[in-house]
């Protein structure tokens, strides 16, 4: 019965509950007004009869006292409403009635008044019909002096009770047939917005979920729309669930991987960023940002107009445009100069596409390719180096041997003649120039490598230490002050004594050679356990180099000092004992602000300065790696 | 829902209930069991009147238990009739319908004059004893009559042409006082049956007549019903003898005897139940002689006693 009713369409169970609740309350209610209808009906209408009766028995006194006949009979016939009156004296005798010539004889007695219960209703059943008979005592104050009988037909009262039991099933029948109507129309409404609805459940899930998750077979349902709709609802809920969580796995995948890409890009130096067709800005990386002076948070919707400079932006915009249009990836090397100087990028211009191959954007990636252009210009730099030094080895080589000579036959002359005489001095000049030369073949033998040299384990500070030593005392003579910070670890290296002494004087001697008027000098060394190497370094606070020059120092040859005040040698020579070494000189002019000086550097005389740096690895390992941004090994 | 159907199947079971209860028990009578009704028969009786100066419940509550009392007394069948005017009640003894009679003075010497009717007892009433009088009343309220002489051109009501008390009094009264009936604006006379000493206060209560004549007494009676504050009596006329019993002219003297004796014998206050009702005190014998000065005023007044 339960599942038979379950499988009604919801329309059908609406309407019969709607005929169900209306036709209870008809059956239940029904009786009820009937049954209080009916007391209320017969109680107005006894009483409608007791104020009949009483007001006749009120009035039939007088005509009573004085046995007015006709009067009496006039009472009787007064009412019209009435089945019956009679008038009976106190003996019970019948004085007027309403019956016509003949009365019924039993009635006479059928009901009876008494001073106890001076109105009395009966009712009276005559076989035709049932009459509420009211026998009321006609009294003269407390004296009765007779009756008034008075018979109301129920026929009348039942007849509007039937006229009301009639009208009221009516209502109900009217009121059932009306309701069954708005019932179906209301049914119908939602049933057919029911129906509306499950179609579009069902079509949203055709159109989005057009595959059932085979995890998720539909239960089969049975029962009305409602229960249909419940069941399109509940499929949809399902699929909906289960895609929900396969969408929220793969957002959480995109959000790992956007994340991943995110930290990648901002890992990566270069500078990346990426604008639509418009050229509109969507994204950078964290170095683009850096580079342009703008959060990350605020990339997106810039134009290059409100990055870069006019001139730089209209650059910019008209090369995106142009890879736009080609569609074709631009790769090419530019160089920026800015205030803190010229700098190389490599630049590619990528265009993204979509699925479908249509162009969405331009990817433009910006490498700082500076220090490979450095590299590069070492690297021809060191070739010419090298194939000068060849070139000087070999001419010093063939120049050695007639300085041998010269000077051998020189000292030979020296012992022929009075030391005193005017040939010997000119011999002994002839000695000095011909030593001079040949210390100059010494340096070229030793800048074309040729000459050996011998690597033993040494103590670092000390040869630094030897090297002060040696030069302190006649560089006070000239107001220059060393002022030494040495590492106390005591670091040991593999090197050669008598090179790095040598290097080590030759960077002191520019030094006091940059100090005219006197200064400082700073010699530090510092250990770098996690580098693994040794660091010298030697700051004045002399002349200082300037930009022109500082970039040409390490080349052979080179040297600002006056004719015949140095070789133009010393820093090649510094700097190829170093490279022998696996080690690194640098220069920086000025000495940068960072720098520790061991003393107060204070005083008029103090010039930008300049700080030398070499690093020489513990082992024998390169430092090659290890560059700052001003080297300029030579 | 189980419990859904108990609850209603109990709904219908005490709907049907309510609606089938309340069958009440008829008592059958045979309707074609029918006969003609005569009137009843009037039994030999002696007849009683009380002049109608009342309404008949009025009449009939006052003498009721003197009735009483007249056939336990006599061991006679006595009935009261009730006539609707003075003047029936007059025509009623003068055709022998009514044998004994309550009535006023000038009623009982029309009575006598013209059916030979007798009297043989005399009321004592509460108010005026053996005589009695009549009153002049005008509303409380009416400050335009405050003498017998500011009646002049006012409207009279009055209750009976022959009503003693409560017409031939006052109008002696009137003329002593030099005012004419022709000096009014108008004089009626209460209309209807019986009731007319009320009708008569009413119409003054009303507002409808500028004076009324009641007999003395009356106020006391209708105050039990009526708000007589609002009345003011403005005359009373010199005491008359009163009201009396007496016979036609063909009645037994035996039984005019035997009544008579009844009547006077009766007392206060062992007999009070019986007199009371009737506002008497006591029943005296009497004679024609003692209403002879009625007879003097009705002369005066220029009424005729023989029509």
């Amino acid at each position: 019965m339960k599942r038979l009713f379950s499988r009604l369409s919801f329309e059908t169970k609406l309407n019969l509950g709607i005929t169900t609740i209306i036709a209870t309350m008809a059956l239940t209610l029904l009786p009820l007004v009937v049954s209080i209808t009916k007391d209320a009906l017969l109680e107005e209408h006894r009483k409608r009869g007791a104020d009949i009766a009483a007001s006749l028995a009120v009035r039939a006194v007088d005509p009573l006292l004085a046995l007015d006949f006709l009067r009496l009979r006039e009472l009787v016939a007064e009412p019209r409403d009435v089945t019956y009156i009679f008038i009976q004296d106190r003996a019970g005798r019948i004085l007027a009635h309403s019956f016509g010539p003949d009365f019924p004889v039993d009635l006479a007695t059928a009901n009876h008044a008494d001073p106890q219960n001076p109105m009395r209703i009966q009712l009276i059943d005559n076989g035709m019909e049932r009459i509420d008979d009211i026998a009321t005592l006609i009294r003269v104050h407390d004296e009765p002096i007779g009756t008034v009988r008075l018979g109301l037909s129920r026929r009348a009262a039942s007849e509007i009770l039937d006229h009301l039991v009639a009208t009221l099933m009516i209502i109900f029948l009217t009121g059932l047939t009306l309701a069954s109507a708005a019932g179906t129309l209301f049914a119908r409404t939602i049933t057919s917005r029911l129906d509306r609805l499950q179609s579009r459940a069902g079509a949203l899930r055709q159109r989005h979920l057009p595959e059932t998750s085979p995890t998720l077979p539909d239960p089969p349902h049975q029962g009305d729309e409602i229960s249909a709709l419940e069941h399109a609802f509940s499929a949809m809920a399902r699929e909906l669930d289960h895609r929900m969580g396969e969408l929220l796995q793969a957002q959480r995948r995109l959000e790992e991987q956007t994340r991943l890409l995110s930290t990648v890009l901002d890992a990566n130096p270069d500078r990346i960023c990426l604008r639509d067709t418009r050229m509109i800005y969507h994204a950078a990386n964290e170095a683009f940002c850096q580079a342009v002076g703008v959060s990350k948070e605020d990339i997106p919707g810039r134009t290059d107009f409100d990055l870069f400079a006019e001139d730089e932006a209209e650059r910019r915009h008209l090369e995106g445009r142009d890879v736009l249009a080609s569609g074709q990836r631009m790769e090419r090397q530019e160089q920026e100069t800015t205030a803190q100087g010229s700098r190389w990028f490599h630049v590619i211009q990528i265009p993204v596409r979509g699925a479908r191959g249509r162009i969405l954007g331009l990817l433009r990636m910006e490498r700082d390719i500076t220090a490979m252009k450095d590299y590069e210009r070492q690297l021809i730099q060191s070739q010419k180096i090298e194939s000068l030094g060849k070139l000087a080895g070999g001419v010093a080589h063939e120049i050695n041997t007639p300085l041998g000579i010269i000077l051998g036959t020189t000292q030979l002359l020296l012992d022929d003649v009075p030391a005193d005489s005017s040939m010997a001095e000119d011999l002994r000049t002839i000695e000095r120039h011909t030593k001079a030369c040949r210390k100059i073949v010494a340096d070229l033998l030793e800048f074309s490598h040729a000459s050996t040299s011998e690597k033993v384990e040494m103590c670092f500070n000390n040869s630094v230490m030897e090297a002060v030593s040696l030069v302190r005392h006649t560089f006070s003579l000239d107001q220059v002050t060393i002022a030494t910070d040495l590492d106390d670890s005591f670091p040991i290296i593999y090197g050669d004594p008598e090179e790095l002494k040598q290097v080590w004087i030759n960077l002191l001697t520019n030094a006091r050679d940059a100090l005219p008027q006197g200064g400082i000098i700073a010699v530090r060394t510092t250990l770098l356990r996690a580098e693994s190497c040794v660091r010298l370094e030697v700051a004045d606070t002399g002349i200082g180099i300037d930009a022109a020059s500082i970039s040409k120092v390490f080349d052979p040859f080179f040297t600002t000092k006056p004719v015949g005040q140095g070789t133009g040698l010393g820093l090649s020579v510094s700097y190829s004992i170093i490279e022998k070494h696996k080690g690194q000189i640098q220069v920086h002019s000025p000495v940068p602000e960072t720098f520790p000086w061991p003393v107060p550097v204070d005083g008029p005389h103090c010039g930008p300065g300049t700080l030398f740096t070499v690093t020489i690895p513990l082992d024998h390992a390169s430092l090659e790696d290890h560059h700052g941004p001003h080297s300029r090994p030579r | 829902m189980h419990f859904l159907l108990r609850v209603g199947i109990l709904l219908l079971v005490c709907a049907g209930g309510v609606g089938c209860s309340g069958q009440e028990d008829a008592r059958f009578v045979d309707w074609n069991k029918r006969a003609p009704v005569a009137l009843p028969r009037q039994e030999p009786a002696i007849t009683y009147a009380y002049l109608p100066q009342y309404t008949h419940a009025v009449s009939f509550e006052r003498h009721r238990r003197i009735l009483e009392y007249l056939r336990q007394a006599t061991g006679l069948p006595f009935r009261q009739v009730f006539p609707a005017t003075f003047a029936e009640h007059m025509a009623m003894v003068e055709r022998g319908d009514i044998d004994i009679s309550f009535t006023n003075p000038f009623v009982y010497v029309l009575l006598h004059h013209r059916a030979g009717a007798q009297v043989f007892a005399r009321a004592v009433e509460e108010e005026g004893g053996a005589d009695f009088q009549g009153q002049v009343i005008v509303r409380a309220d009416n400050a335009a009559i405050t003498s017998l002489e500011d009646c002049r051109g006012k409207t009279w009501i009055a209750v009976e042409p022959t009503s003693a008390g409560g017409y031939l009094f006052p109008l002696a009264l009137f003329h002593e006082h030099g005012i004419t009936l022709d000096q009014f604006a108008r004089v009626e006379f209460a209309r209807g049956v019986g009731g007319k000493q009320e009708q008569v206060v009413l119409a003054v209560l009303s507002g409808a007549y500028d004076i009324g004549s009641i007999r003395k007494g009356t106020l006391d009676i209708v105050a039990r019903r009526y708000d007589t504050s609002a009345i003011r009596v403005l005359a009373e006329t010199p005491p008359y003898p009163g009201w009396l019993f007496c016979a036609r002219k063909d009645l037994s003297p035996e039984v005019t005897q035997q009544v008579a004796q009844a009547l006077t014998a009766l007392r206060r206050p062992k007999d009070e139940s019986i007199l009371a009702p009737a506002g008497l005190t006591a029943i005296i014998p009497a004679s024609h002689a003692d209403y002879r000065p009625i007879e003097k005023l009705m002369h005066t007044l220029g009424m005729e006693t023989v029509p």
